[in-house]
């Protein structure tokens, strides 16, 4: 159920067999999204943006983190605290397809609808 | 782990149209086009005393007159590195500040490399027409643009397509095909223009003050759209 290397291949069974359980999750998506499309991204920019709570943030990073798909970096900016969190090559990958999955299920229900 | 995980009916759809919402806000958040802009049009409203004062004139009495660019050849090279270096750090300290990485890097190069092809072509041509005959006038016309595509005031313009194609920002690309257009076709950046008894230096004034203010009034209509859209 769960693939996160290589390019999905459309003629391997059903999109939803390749999606992946890490990834295919609205907040986790965000955040491999902005990740991708900021380089880097603060916390406060994803709780804002996601609009998660802190704690809820928190889990869904480290769900990340585990899978090995974002790097997450704390330090200090003055006195306050930042932590900063980056799309790791895997996350990078994770992210294109997923995206794919996501425009193959849809290609899938259109072509269905129209027979 | 799998809380939301499996896609509910016309999810696919909603995610990807989540993903792509999330993906423009990060990039008009990271934006600091009206930086850009307005920094290049001081360094360009700048040089026009460098350029005035450093401009060596000699007529002869048939009224042809021979001159030689040097204030520009002095002044912007290092103003157009320090420029870039300054919107760059601009830009990431804003980012920073939101809570975002920049993607600068590719911009900067570009200005790099763009003020080394400028100064490359004009000490090369410093450095060629003394000793050897000018060429025929009026020049071709491939040759005259060419001649505008290697000045400053179009290695902007350039650098901008590069920046317009980092940021994805369709405004800023046609704002500057629109200022290409006039440096390159329309404004005679280098041959000057202005009333009759007009000196030289007034003559090539002109065109910078035209291409300057032109760069400010981008920065601010990048402003404002800026501001509105923060609202």
């Amino acid at each position: 159920m769960t693939t996160t290397n290589g390019t999905p291949d459309p003629e391997a069974g059903h999109p939803v067999t390749g999606l992946d359980e890490v990834v295919h999750q609205r907040a986790r998506l965000g955040i491999l999204t902005i990740a991708h499309e900021a380089h880097r991204v603060e916390f406060g920019y994803l709780r804002t943006h996601l609009d998660l709570t802190a704690g809820n943030l928190s889990k869904h990073l480290s769900v990340l983190e585990t899978a090995g798909l974002i790097e997450i970096q704390k330090g200090y900016e003055g006195r306050r605290g930042r932590t900063w969190i980056t799309l790791t090559a895997a996350g990078n990958t994770a992210l294109a397809n997923e995206i794919a999955r996501l425009k193959q299920l849809i290609a899938r229900v259109e072509t269905t609808n129209g027979q | 782990m799998t809380t939301e995980s499996v896609p509910a009916g016309g999810d696919p759809r909603r995610l990807l149209s989540d993903i792509r919402s999330l993906a423009h806000q990060v990039r008009l958040d990271q934006r600091m086009t009206w930086v850009a802009l307005l920094v290049l049009g001081a360094v360009t409203l700048v040089g026009i005393p460098f350029d005035w004062l450093g401009m060596t004139v000699h007529c002869r009495p048939d009224t042809s007159c021979e001159f030689a660019r040097r204030g520009v050849l002095l002044y912007w090279p290092p103003a157009l590195l320090l420029a870039y270096t300054a919107i760059a750090v601009c830009y990431m300290r804003a980012a920073r500040a939101r809570g975002l990485g920049a993607r600068t890097l590719p911009y900067a190069i570009a200005g790099a490399a763009t003020t080394v092809v400028f100064t490359t072509a004009w000490i090369a041509a410093a450095l060629y027409f003394p000793d050897h005959p000018l060429p025929d006038q009026p020049l071709p016309y491939r040759w005259l643009i060419l001649d505008r595509l290697v000045s400053p005031w179009s290695m902007i313009g350039i650098a901008l397509v590069v920046l317009a194609r980092i940021e994805r920002n369709l405004g800023l690309l046609l704002f500057t095909l629109a200022y290409l257009a006039l440096v390159l076709l329309v404004l005679p950046m280098n041959e000057g223009w202005g009333l009759a008894g007009w000196e030289l230096q007034a003559r090539f004034a002109v065109p910078q003050v035209i291409s300057g203010a032109l760069l400010l009034l981008g920065a601010a209509g990048f402003f404002r759209a800026a501001r509105r859209q923060q609202r």
